[in-house]
């Protein structure tokens, strides 16, 4: 008898795990044109999936969680949102493990589409880039701009400065002032103890660069989001080298049969469909003051 | 100090509201580590006595091998199941990448040389004669072995237990192979690291207790069961 | 015809002979006790009459049939005898399944086991530990376990390996009335090796003597006993009175033998000029104090050398011109007041004496 218990127990379990798993790949709002509970041949073979790598400031902000669940309900597809980094997501794209890449570096995006990985850019929303650092600014850069603010950090030593160092479109961006300014990256990298290679998303950056009171090149969008739990200022926010365009690139199936090219299509097209444009602009005006994107519909903004 | 008694209320808060995104990455945690336990157990005990009882050239040598695999890195393992499994990988037609079969997957690699080793050092701990007994007594080859296996229960689902714990704690597998997509492939050990990453060290906290909390109780009870 | 039967058995184990051409005849419904001193292949001899396993060099007939080789027909007959080691195996498991296991593999059913089972456990009376931990018990307690484990396959031969040598007496005695009972009840062939002479005497109908790998003597127990056929047969049975003599006179059976420079008068088979070894038994030596005129033929005045008592009795050491070891109780060597250097007379029989061939000079 003691035996059986002892079966029935583990049997038990085995069950309670068996629900859990399948009960926990669902989403929390069911989409309306699948059952909560999805069939065998979807846990194995996900099908109905459409993935998506983003650059962190996009996730960090909480717009993609914002948009995610419109997006499901629409289109009735789940939507996989994989946190990377502009680098990554490029990788990830060129592999066809993605769908869809949203991400912030032209110059690299616009080569991921001539080596024909991707079909189209489409930038669909935009803001801009600050230096941000202490409130004491140390190393007095406040007002200038952004070349000539790096190269008083370069020059004078006072004040560190974090760096993405995650190949990033943001570690994109501050390579260009670098160059800009006239310096070789490299040789930054180089650099004695102020410049720091943080190696993470922006959201983590930024708490990184307020717990030791340093500089770092971030987004609006993510700065606003994070501007309560960090006790950084905006330093520098002038100049047209500033301007941080988001786009959403699809695929190509060419390169990569497996892509979901219609699905893909769907989610870009959704991205510039006026109806979330005009959600995209007004993401987080209740929440911070101020909106932390401007939306573009697919056009190339002027600085 | 203060922060660690605020993820504690915050766990305690979560726990009993039952919080559904904790429950559900609990809920998934649980099960990949289950899942990939179970099935690297299934194979390595039929797998750990054939090693066992045969005799081969090579066989210390297979031997030590397992064993130098019991404390191989995580990202190691994650990132040799994504070059596999991506797209452009050798079996990416399957479409495994950033789906939780793909974490079972990983897992159950990483378990595989420690549950399969300790079985064979389970094994190896039966004096010879209890097969000899066992065979002298009219059991046929097979039920001997079976018999043997019995003898060592208690070692093996030890050895169970270990694989499961390391399943359940790690993060290299299921962040890379998984992608840490909310919904779908987030556990708690990689909610843990996006969440410390963020900022948001109460919930880490709060998630870190659940964590030992949950392997905790699983322990307990495979213990009881080992109570006989 | 014997129910196993054994032909110039040898076994070799790296190029050393472990047993040496061993002819057995062991007889159905007898007990056969295999005695012999530590490291005699009493073991060895045991697991290659069992089938367990294959000897290098001659013959093994279980009824009538030749199972030396021929696997199939050593698994056909090794099914029908069971072994009891001299440290047995326990399986982690109560003491009922333990017995049950072997009946369990051999797929009967559930009812027929319980009955069995529970019948075997009366037999080598565990029945009260029946749902015991069988690693939990006591190594005389396990013993009957192993027994009664061996019983429940209905055995025609039941081999035991020195069953009771790491038993304290009290568990000694408990096994082997247990045994004693088996054997009345079932009337099973039991061959079983002890280095406990004594062991041999109380249980055994016959007993072989096993020394460095060869048979020395098949015999009753009385015969061993009392007839040891080599010097190393008896010192191993512990007749102490071992003397070196020649023959030097002989009438009808009556010899006299010379034994250093004294006269021994015995009933012995070998001719003049045979060198034997004399032996007496302590037994059977008389002390008295003053020239015996019984019917004792030997009669021989010498001084005690050493008193030493064992239990009830007191073992007396005499020189009479050659060493000789008698026995007496405690009450007679107080009232014969026998000490050290004390001179007394000591006789023996006749035929109190038991003679050897002698090979050495």
């Amino acid at each position: 008898m003691k035996k059986a218990t002892r079966y029935l127990i583990s049997i038990v379990i085995l069950l309670a795990m068996l629900v859990s798993f399948i009960g926990c790949t669902t989403e929390e709002e069911p989409t309306q044109s699948k059952g909560s509970i999805p069939s065998g041949e979807e846990l194995l073979q996900p099908m109905e999936r459409l993935r998506v790598a983003t650059t962190t400031s996009l996730y960090d902000t909480g717009l993609w969680g914002y948009l995610e669940p419109i997006f499901e309900e629409r289109y009735g597809t789940e939507l996989d949102v994989l946190y990377a980094g502009t680098g990554i997501a490029l990788e990830y794209g060129r592999r066809g493990d993605v769908d869809v890449i949203t991400v912030h570096s032209k110059s690299r995006e616009e080569q991921f589409i001539a080596e024909g990985y991707g079909v189209e850019r489409i930038p669909f929303a935009y803001n801009y880039f600050l230096i941000v650092g202490p409130e004491s600014d140390p190393a007095g850069i406040k007002e200038m701009t952004p070349e000539d603010a790096f190269k008083k950090l370069a020059d004078t030593g006072t004040g560190s400065f974090i760096s993405r160092g995650d190949d990033s479109g943001t570690h994109g961006k501050e390579k260009a002032i670098w160059k800009g300014a006239g310096y070789d990256y490299e040789a930054i990298r180089q650099a004695e103890e102020w410049y720091i290679e943080a190696g993470r998303g922006m959201g983590p950056t930024l708490l990184m660069a307020s717990e030791k009171q340093a500089y770092t090149l971030c987004d609006m969008g993510t700065f606003l989001a994070y501007k309560g739990k960090i006790d950084l200022v905006p330093i520098v926010d002038k100049g047209s080298i500033l301007l941080n365009v988001y786009s959403a690139i699809a695929c190509n199936p060419e390169k990569n049969p497996k892509v979901k090219y219609e699905m893909a299509n769907n989610l870009v097209n959704f991205l510039t469909s006026p109806e979330i444009q005009k959600l995209i602009g007004n993401y987080g005006t209740k929440q911070y003051g101020v909106p932390l994107f401007i939306p573009c519909a697919g056009a190339e903004p002027q600085s | 100090m203060t922060e660690l008694w605020q993820g504690l209320i915050k766990a305690i808060q979560l726990i009993v509201t039952f919080d559904p995104e904790v429950m559900e990455i609990a809920g998934r945690s649980l099960a990949i580590a289950a899942t990939s336990c179970s099935i690297a157990s299934l194979m390595c005990l039929p797998l750990g006595s054939l090693i066992h009882f045969s005799r081969f050239a090579g066989k210390r040598l297979l031997i030590n091998l397992l064993q130098t695999l019991y404390s191989v890195p995580t990202v190691a393992i994650g990132l040799f199941v994504f070059v596999l499994f991506s797209r452009a990988g050798p079996i990416g037609g399957l479409g495994l990448v950033f789906t939780p079969i793909a974490i079972v997957i990983g897992q159950a690699l990483l378990v595989t040389p420690i549950i399969l080793g300790l079985t064979i050092s389970a094994l190896s701990g039966v004096d010879k004669a209890v097969t000899e007994t066992a065979i002298s007594l009219g059991a046929s080859r097979f039920q001997a072995i079976i018999l043997t296996i019995k003898e060592v229960r208690y070692a093996i689902l030890t050895a169970v237990i270990m694989g499961f714990g390391r399943a359940i704690s790690e993060v290299g597998i299921s962040l890379m192979v998984g992608g840490n997509i909310k919904g779908f492939t987030r556990t708690i050990t990689t909610a843990i690291s996006l969440e410390t990453s963020k900022g948001d060290i109460e919930l880490s906290i709060a998630l870190g207790i659940i964590l030992i909390l949950l392997a905790m109780i699983i322990n307990f009870a495979l213990n009881r069961l080992q109570q006989r | 015809m014997s129910l196993i039967e054994t032909i110039n058995l040898g076994q070799q184990f790296d190029r050393r002979y472990v047993l040496k051409e061993i002819n057995l005849k062991i007889d159905k419904g007898e007990v056969f006790a295999l005695i012999g001193p530590t490291g005699a292949g009493k073991t060895t001899l045991l697991r290659l009459l069992d089938l367990l396993e294959i000897s290098s060099s001659g013959t093994v007939y279980f009824d009538g049939v030749d199972v030396t080789r021929s696997q199939r027909h050593r698994l056909e007959a090794r099914r029908r005898m069971s072994f009891v080691q001299q440290k047995p195996i326990v399986f982690t498991m109560s003491v009922y399944d333990n017995i049950a296991c072997g009946l369990r593999w051999r797929h009967e059913k559930d009812q027929t086991i319980r009955q069995k089972v529970e019948s075997v456990l009366e037999l080598v009376d565990m029945a009260p530990y029946s749902s015991r931990n069988a690693k939990t018990l006591s190594g005389g307690e396990t013993q009957r376990v192993a027994i009664a484990r061996a019983l429940i396959a209905e055995p025609e031969v039941l081999f035991l390996d020195e069953p009771t040598a790491n038993l304290d007496p009290a568990s000694t005695a408990k096994v082997e009335e247990i045994l004693a009972h088996i054997i009345r009840e079932q009337k099973t062939t039991v061959v079983m090796a002890t280095h406990d002479m004594s062991q041999g005497q109380r249980i055994a109908s016959r007993i072989g003597v096993l020394m460095s790998g060869e048979i020395l003597q098949v015999g009753t127990p009385n015969e061993i006993f009392c007839l040891p056929s080599t010097k190393e047969v008896a010192e191993f049975i512990g007749v102490e009175n071992i003397l070196n003599g020649i023959v030097i006179e002989k009438d009808a059976n009556l010899a006299t033998i010379e034994v250093n420079s004294s006269i021994i008068q015995a009933i012995s088979d070998y001719a003049v000029g045979d060198r034997v070894y004399v032996i007496i038994r302590p037994e059977d030596i008389t002390f008295t104090l003053a020239k015996d005129t019984s019917s004792a033929r030997n009669v021989f005045k010498g001084k005690i050398t050493r008193t030493t008592p064992v239990g009830p009795l007191v073992r007396i050491e005499v020189d009479c011109g050659f060493p000789l070891l008698g026995v007496v109780t405690k009450k007679s060597a107080e009232e014969l007041e026998l000490s050290i250097g004390k001179e007394v007379y000591t006789s023996f029989k006749a035929t109190a004496i038991h003679t050897i061939k002698r090979w050495n000079q």
